[in-house]
């Protein structure tokens, strides 16, 4: 009888951040023209303005954190990724609760533009798991920027079905209801990524369209 | 007089300062392994120990197969499961030898494992128990539900249930659950291909143990059996005997080993077996850490005698000046027990620091079938060590103590002149 040892990444149960499993390998895969990473923990605590940058997370997202695993303290690592001295690369993901289990939503972005290069998944388990891993759908997501989210919340509400929404544009995969609360799952941790991204490597420079959207939202003039 | 001694000592130690220093990292290696695999020897019995009473029995009837092979199933999960036919807890629970008794059965459901691969993910496992409440918590009265935000209101499952789950601490930690949510496993039923994805409701997290049981997923039995497609079987009886002792236990499993298909494992047995099976592996360690010591020894003792031979005129003079033997003789001995207490510091605090990593490589190396630390560095290990060390200077220091001691003041000057 062979017994194989369970495997149960203790060090994964350790933490309830969202680090890559294997970075060197994963990130190498990523940008096969990598020359070196490097990992920045962030911390909202061990931010100046943290406290207030979290406030502003929970406002940005348009939902609830979870109060025990999207906390103040929770950690964020940041990669970047380098080819010689150039930077090439941000990869960064976060945990939202699935309906059965953890969703680990991952983003690859460009250092300048702050647009998504690359959107995937590292933990799904879901009835919709297929049709969410379809490359087709996480293509979709490529070149999308937070200032597009904000700008669908805009659109939204000043002008639905705008053509200039892209994000309202995305093409929702063929999922039955039991897969939909993993759908929405999913949405919300792109978005969250973003944010946190923003927050923490592009300087906030989409607040403006955070801005206009939550100024039209409250009844304002149309900019 | 002895505060001159050392003044003295550690003023000829700080002339050759690289020679002093490297030899009392030699001499901080040899301590530092030796903390270590004493940490280790510790640490793993105290796991092993921690690990069995924490399963809760002292015997358990299983399926025929290596007893090893049981214990690790129990303290760390397994695959390769072999079931009993269920009526074996229904014709062994009447013993009246038995003070307590739960049937426990054990299935692996399928998770998904981390991966960013377009090509998809490996599949990685999880622990199924299914037990019978009452008697499962009174072999485990420990198992405490976690209360707070997100967790209040966490209990057992009704025992009828089909649908609910209790999770073990990390493993809601490292799924993210919380009470009341659903939760996913993925099972294939026994004699059928397919896999069938399950949901199932948290009805409660329990408090971290330290155990295998921080991963397991627990359900009703019926529904674990129901689930697994083996409606008519189980994994293991966990047992306490009302007397248990060596004899007792022959007795009482010379009775059950009657029966064709089932092997009775004292939890003893099986702590003796984990225990031979690392004992090689720390004979080996420990001839490593006997041969750092002794390479460490004579690296103490070519030193102190360079030393000597370099300070020839030196003791030649202090001799002339009036030193007794017994003074220089003091006074190498001395330096010789400082390199080996400094060492031994520098030593015991290195094996301190690294214990982490000592352990991170031991688990990285071997499976030693044990959840939880296994290498425990207490200050009665770093005692020994230090101990031990000290004694080693006393014996490395005698020769070029003797030697340096027996020098003729003549003889030393015109030496160490020419």
């Amino acid at each position: 009888m062979t017994v194989a040892l369970l495997a149960i990444p203790r060090e994964a149960f350790a933490a309830i951040g969202c680090t890559l499993s294997n970075p060197a390998q994963d990130l190498k895969y990523l940008f096969p023209e990598m020359t070196s990473y490097k990992e920045d923990l962030k911390e909202f605590p061990r931010l100046n303005d943290g406290a207030e940058l979290f406030k502003s997370l929970k406002a940005r997202l348009g939902s609830d954190l979870d109060p025990i695993y999207e906390t103040y303290e929770t950690p964020y690592t940041v990669y970047g990724i380098y080819k010689g001295k150039t930077k090439i690369g941000v990869v960064h993901g976060v945990n939202v609760s699935g309906k059965g289990g953890v969703i680990q939503v991952f983003l690859s972005t460009d250092p300048n533009t702050a647009a998504i290069k690359k959107f995937f998944f590292q933990r799904l388990e879901s009835p919709a798991s297929t049709a969410l891993r379809d490359k087709a759908f996480r293509s979709q997501f490529e070149g999308l920027t937070l200032a597009d989210f904000y700008k669908h919340d805009y659109y939204a509400v000043a002008e639905p079905g705008a053509a200039a929404d892209k994000v309202g544009k995305l093409a929702v995969p063929k999922i039955d209801a039991a897969g939909k609360p993993d759908y929405d799952a999913t949405i919300r941790g792109i978005r969250k990524n973003l944010i946190l991204l923003d927050f923490f490597v592009y300087g906030k420079r989409f607040e403006p369209f955070f801005e206009k959207a939550q100024t039209v939202k409250a009844g304002g003039t149309k900019q | 007089m002895l505060t001159r001694y050392l003044s003295l000592a550690v003023k000829n130690l700080r002339r050759r300062l690289v020679r002093t220093t490297l030899t009392v990292a030699g001499v901080g290696l040899a301590v530092a392994v030796a903390v270590s695999l004493g940490g280790f020897v510790l640490g793993y019995r105290e796991a092993i120990d921690k690990s069995i009473e924490m399963l809760g029995f002292q015997v358990m009837i299983m399926a025929k197969g290596c007893p090893y092979e049981a214990a690790t199933l129990m303290l760390k999960g397994g695959t390769g499961l072999l079931y009993l036919p269920s009526d074996t807890y229904e014709k062994v629970k009447r013993d009246d030898a038995i003070d307590a008794i739960t049937p426990i059965f054990v299935g692996i459901a399928q998770k998904e494992a981390s991966s960013i691969r377009d090509e998809g993910s490996e599949k990685t496992f999880t622990v199924v128990d299914g037990i019978e409440v009452p008697s499962f918590t009174a072999m485990k009265p420990w198992l405490k539900f976690k209360g707070g935000a997100g967790y209040a209101g966490g209990k057992w499952f009704d025992q009828a249930s089909k649908d609910e789950v209790v999770l073990g601490y990390e493993l809601a930690e490292y799924e993210q659950r919380k009470v009341g949510d659903t939760f996913y496993a993925t099972i294939t039923p026994f004699g059928k291909p397919d896999l069938v994805r399950h949901e199932f409701k948290v009805a409660g997290v329990l408090e971290r143990t330290g155990t295998q049981d921080d991963g397991t997923v627990f359900m009703p039995i019926d529904a674990a059996r129901a689930a697994f497609n083996r409606p008519n079987q189980l994994t293991i009886l966990g047992l306490k005997l009302k007397q248990f002792n060596a004899a007792n236990m022959r007795e009482f499993e010379t009775k059950w080993l009657k029966l064709p298909e089932v092997q009775v494992v004292s939890l003893q047995q099986v702590k003796t077996t984990l225990i031979s099976l690392v004992s090689t592996a720390q004979t080996m360690i420990a001839a490593v850490a006997v041969i750092a010591v002794i390479v460490a020894l004579i690296g103490v003792i070519n030193t102190i005698l360079m030393s000597v031979y370099e300070r020839t005129g030196e003791i030649g003079i202090m001799k002339a000046l009036g030193a007794r033997r017994s003074d220089i003789f003091q006074l190498v001995w001395l330096e010789t027990l400082m390199i080996c207490l400094i060492g031994s510091i520098v030593g015991s605090i290195g094996a301190w620091v690294g214990a982490g990593l000592v352990e991170k490589a031991i688990k990285s190396l071997a499976d030693l079938g044990v959840s939880g630390s296994i290498v425990r560095i207490t200050p009665g290990v770093i005692g020994w060590a230090m101990s031990g060390s000290i004694a080693l200077g006393f014996f490395a220091g005698l020769y070029p103590a003797w030697r340096a001691a027996s020098m003729r003041p003549v003889d030393a000057i015109r030496e160490g002149a020419s």
